[in-house]
């Protein structure tokens, strides 16, 4: 099947202050039942406040933010990794660092907190990944013990499969996880260069990708989403590009972003009309010397591209989202 | 193998490099000298602690915005590259092309530059005029940006000739406008957006750009130049050329170079040395690694009077103890702090406080900074539980049936700080100390126990010492 993106537009602007308007870092992006869309900034320690969820809508309306930034408190983050809405819309959050996973609820508003670190059953090392089924039940991707683990939606450990390794069904570091309509699993297995699919039982089923630059070809995928027609859509981190895979893992298309100015950056060159004037006469996209001609270079030259494209949803009406945490944003694609 | 080839390869690494492990420290010795100097001067592949984990788990050194980040990023490579050498030359150009985040308020590019240091640093001198010509970094830190064909600015013309290669007094007034003019059209992609936003420390709206060189040929003077007695219608690689030549250039490197490696004061047999060095640069087609190669393998070098004869740098210091406890081997957030201890004892990585740079030897000691010096090491020597520290206590627990007399410890725990030597008086109040809780039995030691702790705190003693502080 062949499918046609075309970029619609970005949102974000860069932001780690203590509050605003404005992404710091951001690492996923869920979009909850009502269609707001709440991004998590990953930031870092050092500026600790950043640390937090902003909440946002498509007309580009910053509708506020929770979480205490870095701390161990129950509303505090370490390294958080991704999130995912649960069947009830309480939002849940993976912390690398803590080893734990917060929920809140559509507000904000802290709920609850489960898991624990460790390598036994029901544990966790470094959970990066997490999505749930209609039922409630959670799929999370538990990074350091590389492996998957099936939680029931009162938290117990119900299913696990994986071993590190690079065979079929095991895993080197994996980061993301999301299920297709069908209820497939599907892995970002970063350290790997590939995404595996699984069935919800957690029986292999297929590999998409391998090591390389080249069309259908990974460099440490970070996060995959799957669109109602089966279409695979995998941030190719490494390699700073979207590629967009069909149901049989054939490769249809790439994606290297186009970011234009969101409301939020008009905003800002109004007021700074020295710098919109300057900008103006720059060369968004320069022509770069040789040794600068790879993809993380151009990325950090070019500022429509995508850098740092880490995580990729898909919504109701199957618009992409691609966020990206070194530019501080998210571009939207529509299909066409 | 003797105990002398320990004691010279020990001198060796802490300056060719940040210290050796006793692990590490067996395998060079049993390659050889002249071997280990070879492959400190030849590195293969670094081996440090890959990219792509620090980056997923530091976002911040993925977009590399801040200069807390930045420096963490480059202590990483630091304490865990197989290449010290490679790292130790883009220190010491670090010092001597010495650029500063202030100004720049761009860190990724800051880090290309090192990067830069790190691919030529050992090469060809002339490439690597050339190319810190070329640096981003280096044109916004001197202004080149605003050297133009109609009015040329001085700042990089001046400093390539008095700070980054010849030293003042071997060059006139004239020969540095004449400079500027062949350097003018060398400037920045989209240098006045650049300039503005570098200016304002704007991170709007979307984090950093990062720089890259641009020629501007409009901008460039085409003009006949008079430079050190030639005339011609220079560029700036003319120029390179040109200075590179000049016996000023190799006499001011390879003094640089020996005060780096060998000895904070040159006295009459240094000259000597820095004589055969320069030697070295001309048969060489003006080589760093030629010069190094000559200064490592000379006997002034090899010398007991060259050993301890430096003040160790912060981040000599710091990344010493690191690499001596195995510490940051995989990613931590505790990085920062690392980056952040070097910073507070005088010297933060990219932060040199003029052009000039660092201000070395025995400047780099104050009560301050020697409290910094020597609480930092003795936190990371005295963790017991620190993989280098737990390999120093089972080799010592694999001697004498781990039952071990004050004396005979304190003797094999100065070895394995890097073949430490000690005044007696010194060596007498390390013995003493261990002997008010008697030997130390290993026999059955057991993580953290009693024993492991006093091993442990004897470390910390030993590198609180005057002799630990020097190289």
């Amino acid at each position: 099947m062949t499918i046609s993106l075309a970029y619609s537009k970005t949102i974000g602007v860069v932001n780690n202050g203590f509050n605003g308007r404005g992404f710091a870092n951001p690492y996923d992006l869920s979009i909850s039942r009502d269609e707001r869309i709440f991004v998590l900034n990953r930031c870092d320690p050092a500026r600790f406040t950043a640390i937090r969820v902003g909440i946002c809508n498509l007309d580009e309306e910053y509708l506020g933010e929770f979480g205490k930034g870095f701390g161990t408190g129950d509303e505090n983050f370490g390294l958080p990794s991704a999130m995912a809405f649960d069947h009830q819309d309480n939002l849940h959050i993976t912390d690398e660092y803590l080893n734990r996973i917060t929920v809140w609820d559509s507000q904000g508003n802290f709920v609850r907190k489960w898991g624990n670190p460790g390598n036994g059953d029901g544990e966790l090392n470094g959970p990066s990944g997490i999505t749930f089924d209609g039922e409630g039940n959670s799929y999370v991707s538990d990074q350091n013990n590389n492996r998957v683990q099936k939680f029931s939606s009162d938290g117990e450990m119900i299913l696990q499969w994986g071993t590190f390794g690079q065979n079929p069904g095991q895993f080197n570091l994996p980061w993301r996880i999301t299920l297709d309509f069908s209820g497939n699993v599907y892995v970002a297995d970063w350290r790997n260069d590939r995404v595996q699919k699984f069935s919800g039982d957690g029986e292999y089923l297929a590999t998409i990708g391998k090591s390389g630059t080249g069309d259908g070809e990974l460099n440490r995928p970070s996060d995959v989403a799957v669109d109602k027609d089966g279409n695979v859509y995998i941030s190719d981190w490494g390699n700073q590009r979207v590629q967009v895979f069909d149901r049989n893992g054939c490769f249809i298309l790439k994606l290297r972003g186009e970011a234009t100015l969101s409301q939020w950056a008009l905003d800002f060159f109004d007021a700074n009309p020295d710098e919109d004037e300057t900008r103006n006469n720059a060369a968004l996209i320069p022509n770069l010397p040789e040794r600068l001609r790879n993809p993380d270079d151009e990325s950090s030259q070019t500022e429509p591209y995508f850098w740092g494209p880490v995580a990729v949803t898909i919504d109701q009406e199957g618009r992409l989202y691609v966020t990206e945490h070194n530019r501080h944003r998210f571009q939207i694609y529509c299909r066409v | 193998m003797s105990n002398k080839d320990f004691k010279l390869m020990a001198h060796l690494l802490r300056r060719a490099g940040f210290g050796a492990t006793p692990d590490e420290l067996d395998g060079y010795v049993a390659a050889g000298y002249e071997a280990t100097v070879e492959n400190l001067l030849n590195p293969g592949d670094p081996g440090n602690l890959a990219d792509d984990l620090i980056k997923r788990y530091h976002v911040d050194m993925s977009e590399l915005r801040q200069l807390d980040s930045a420096a963490s990023y480059w202590m990483y490579r630091i304490v865990t590259t197989n290449n010290p050498l490679e790292e130790k030359m883009a220190l010491f150009w670090h010092g001597l092309f010495a650029t500063g985040y202030s100004k720049l308020t761009q860190a990724r590019s800051h880090l290309n530059q090192i990067d830069m240091f790190r691919r030529l640093g050992m090469g060809n001198f002339g490439n690597l005029l050339i190319e810190l010509s070329r640096d981003p970094a280096m044109i916004f830190w001197l202004d080149n940006q605003d050297n133009h064909k109609d009015a040329i600015n001085e700042n990089y013309g001046r400093e390539l000739l008095e700070l980054f290669s010849m030293g003042i007094g071997n060059y006139s007034e004239e020969d540095v406008k004449e400079a500027a003019r062949a350097f003018t059209g060398w400037t920045l992609g989209n240098a006045e957006y650049m300039s503005m936003r570098a200016t304002k420390d704007s991170i709007w709206p979307y984090g950093r750009i990062a720089w890259h060189f641009d020629y501007r040929a409009n901008d460039h003077d085409e003009g006949g130049k008079k430079f050190l007695g030639e005339s011609g219608n220079f560029t700036g690689e003319d120029i390179v050329g040109i200075i590179c030549k000049n016996p000023a250039t190799p006499a001011f490197i390879c003094t640089r170079l020996f005060q780096f490696f060998t000895a904070d004061n040159v006295d009459d047999e240094g000259e000597k040395v820095i004589s055969q060095m320069t030697q070295a640069y001309f048969e060489s087609g003006f080589e760093i690694k030629a010069v190094l190669r000559k200064l490592f393998n000379s006997s002034y070098f090899k010398s007991e009077a060259a050993r301890f004869a430096r003040v160790k740098g912060p981040v000599e210091l710091v990344a010493g103890a690191i690499r001596l406890a195995c510490s940051y081997q995989t990613t931590s957030l505790g990085i920062i702090q690392a980056a952040h201890q070097s910073n507070f004892m005088g010297q933060g990585l990219l932060q040199p406080p003029t052009v000039e740079g660092w201000h070395e030897g025995e400047e780099w000691i104050d009560s301050g900074a020697l409290v910094e010096r020597i609480n930092f090491v003795a936190l990371e020597v005295g963790d017991v539980e620190k993989s280098g520290i737990r390999s120093i206590i089972d080799r010592l627990a694999g001697l004498e049936d781990g039952k071990l007399t004050p004396s005979t410890v304190v003797e094999r725990c100065l070895e394995m700080l890097g073949h430490l030597s000690v005044s007696d008086i010194t060596k007498k109040a390390l013995t003493d100390h261990v002997a008010i809780g008697g030997n130390i039995d290993l026999s059955n030691h057991q993580v953290g126990d009693k024993q492991e702790q006093r091993v442990g705190e004897l470390l910390s003693l030993i590198t609180a010492s005057r002799e630990y502080q020097l190289a």
